[in-house]
């Protein structure tokens, strides 16, 4: 399974690189993108850092301990933490109750089970609350270890302090996206058969002259449900790490202008950047939950088409 | 007139970025009113249009980074 979202990772990171820049070849790094080589280029003319260049090298993916994508170990590590988290959480149970680090764990499960999976997909839908649960608890476990500073080089080989979130990259997210997509598509065909999934994307009782426009509109949708799903999680978590990377800027920026100006703006900047960095706790929260909210009601479409 | 495209893909980015939080925070605040309304009409359901809020906020937030995107791919261009 793991080595299933390997091959799919990888492959999903080397075609969004080529769709990313396509004239801008000879770029060995994953995720680089345009921007990275033109400051790569002044930076070594002694230009100085262009607060554009080192905006885009904390949020853009780059090297980590000699693997070429910071992202993707932090998929790993992630994947790691929420593993051995869930065991101890059943490992936690006496007398039927959980203690210690299994009561929020199965705050959040029962919440997932009766909140998310149970109104949405409705009857069946305990053979769908495992897939949920791990949706939420990794993203909301990425989001929050990108939280936390970790001294990383960027591809031009500076070091730099910053949070690494893994769902900010875009073929993660497509990775979990195309995962949800998949589980869509069994739930329908399991109970219904290929052509009967098929033949229940179309709603009920339209004049036989909408035909082609629906059954495009419909094909279209079933495409474009998950990629929504990889931008709405990739932006969310990219932009926030962008607010927080440009805020802090500010500081050096102001202070190649007068050094005075650089100080005053410290307590400022830190302070906003605190702010937006408690946002982030909230949205990651979010985000959590609308990804696994929208891939159950998607489920429960296709296993429970109206008819 | 003749500029730089540099210098348009700048202004473009600009111009997309205010268009788009004016798209956001407009969608987001009518938003808010209609639930803050709900929740004064019906102080128990509370709860459900909080959720539903939040749903819809989200969503209406996905739409909004798409442009945001686009904006970000024009102002970080070379």
């Amino acid at each position: 399974m793991t080595k299933a979202l390997c091959l799919l990772l990888t492959t999903a990171q080397e075609t969004a690189h080529e769709a990313a820049d396509g004239a801008h070849q000879a770029v060995a790094e994953h995720g680089a993108e345009a921007a990275h080589g033109a400051a790569g280029a002044a930076e070594h003319a002694g230009d100085g850092h262009d607060p554009g260049a080192v905006l885009m090298h904390h949020v853009v993916d780059g090297p980590l301990f000699g693997l070429s994508s910071k992202h993707l170990v932090f998929l790993f590590v992630v994947a790691a933490v929420v593993i051995v988290v869930a065991r101890l959480a059943v490992a936690s149970y006496r007398k039927g109750r959980p203690s210690g680090i299994g009561t929020p764990v199965e705050t959040f499960v029962v919440f997932i089970r009766d909140e998310i999976a149970a109104p949405n997909i409705g009857h069946g839908s305990s053979k769908f609350v495992p897939l949920l649960c791990s949706f939420f608890f990794f993203i909301l476990a990425a989001a929050l270890i990108g939280l936390v500073p970790v001294p990383n080089r960027d591809a031009s080989g500076t070091w730099s302090l910053g949070g690494i979130t893994s769902t900010g990259n875009i073929s993660v997210t497509l990775g979990l996206a195309f995962v949800s997509f998949l589980a869509q598509q069994y739930a329908g065909i399991s109970k219904y058969g290929f052509v009967g999934h098929v033949k229940n994307l179309m709603p009920p009782g339209i004049p036989l002259m909408l035909f082609p426009i629906f059954i495009i509109v419909e094909s279209l949708s079933v495409v474009t449900k998950p990629i929504a799903l990889t931008i709405r999680l990739f932006a969310n978590m990219a932009a926030g790490h962008f607010v927080i990377t440009a805020l802090l800027l500010l500081i050096p920026i102001l202070a190649k202008v007068a050094t005075l100006f650089g100080v005053a703006i410290i307590p400022l900047s830190i302070s906003l950047a605190l702010f937006i960095m408690a946002l982030e706790l909230l949205v990651a929260f979010i985000q959590a939950y609308i990804f696994t909210l929208l891939t159950a009601i998607f489920i429960g479409m296709y296993a429970h088409p109206a008819h | 007139m003749p500029m730089d495209p540099k210098a348009l893909a700048y202004f473009a980015a600009g111009i997309g970025a205010g268009l788009t939080m004016i798209g956001a925070a407009g969608g987001i605040g009518k938003l808010a009113a209609a639930a803050m309304e709900g929740i004064a009409r019906q102080p128990n359901a509370a709860g459900d249009i909080r959720g539903g809020m939040i749903v819809a906020a989200g969503l209406i937030e996905g739409a909004t980074f798409f442009a945001l995107i686009v904006t970000i791919i024009l102002a970080t261009k070379s």
